[in-house]
């Protein structure tokens, strides 16, 4: 069978927005990443930890599935 | 703007490149010429290395002068371990290509170079690798 193709999409940049327009630094400073680092998560080229995901999730307030997703990509 | 981390890496990578590139080239014409006593190298050898830490030195004040440096992440360390073990490789091929030279009784002054050669074309490899991660992300 196929290996299916799958990536991890996330909702961060919407909940910075609707969280005052809160900016990338200082998403990066209440979770102890590098602005980069919170950059980097935004575009989907990096992957966080489990604890970094939940930190981030724990400052929208949110579930960690509305923070991120685990999708198949379709052609 | 890049990451400290980034731009530390760019420093390292022009740095070894332009100082340690340099060694190569007149360590290869000093090979050519017949030079086989490795204590002959030493003074370049040394003077290589005394401007290659004068060189990141200057490189990393600039660094700083672009954004002052950030503590570490995890992003950082996961694509330090990535690129250091993919670089590991090179230091491998050429402790075992200096194994092989031994058993075949090349000079020592050709598989000290070949030695630092391979320790300088890791770092290359890993900060290339580092700066592709960065880029193109890990």
């Amino acid at each position: 069978m196929a290996k299916e193709k799958t990536r991890i999409q996330n909702q961060i940049k919407t909940l910075r927005f609707h969280q005052g327009e809160m900016t990338q630094q200082d998403l990066a400073d209440q979770i102890g990443v590098t602005r980069q680092t919170v950059n980097a998560i935004e575009g989907g080229k990096y992957s966080p930890s489990l604890e970094v995901a939940f930190r981030i999730a724990q400052v929208f307030g949110k579930p960690l599935d509305e923070v991120f997703q685990y999708v198949v990509v379709t052609k | 703007m890049t990451s400290f981390e980034e731009r530390s890496a760019w420093v390292q990578l022009v740095s070894l490149v332009t100082v340690l590139g340099g060694y190569f080239v007149v360590a290869g014409i000093m090979m050519s010429r017949g030079v086989q006593e490795l204590i002959a190298y030493t003074p370049l050898f040394v003077a290589g290395v005394i401007l290659l830490i004068i060189v990141l030195a200057l490189g990393h004040i600039v660094a700083v002068f672009y954004g002052k440096p950030e503590r570490h992440d995890e992003r950082d360390r996961l694509i330090g371990w990535r690129a250091d073990s993919n670089a590991s490789r090179v230091l491998e091929g050429g402790v075992l290509i200096g194994i092989t030279g031994m058993v075949f009784s090349i000079d020592s002054v050709w598989i000290a170079h070949l030695l630092l050669l391979s320790l300088l074309l890791r770092e290359i490899v890993k900060l290339s690798m580092q700066l592709v991660y960065y880029r193109r992300g890990v």
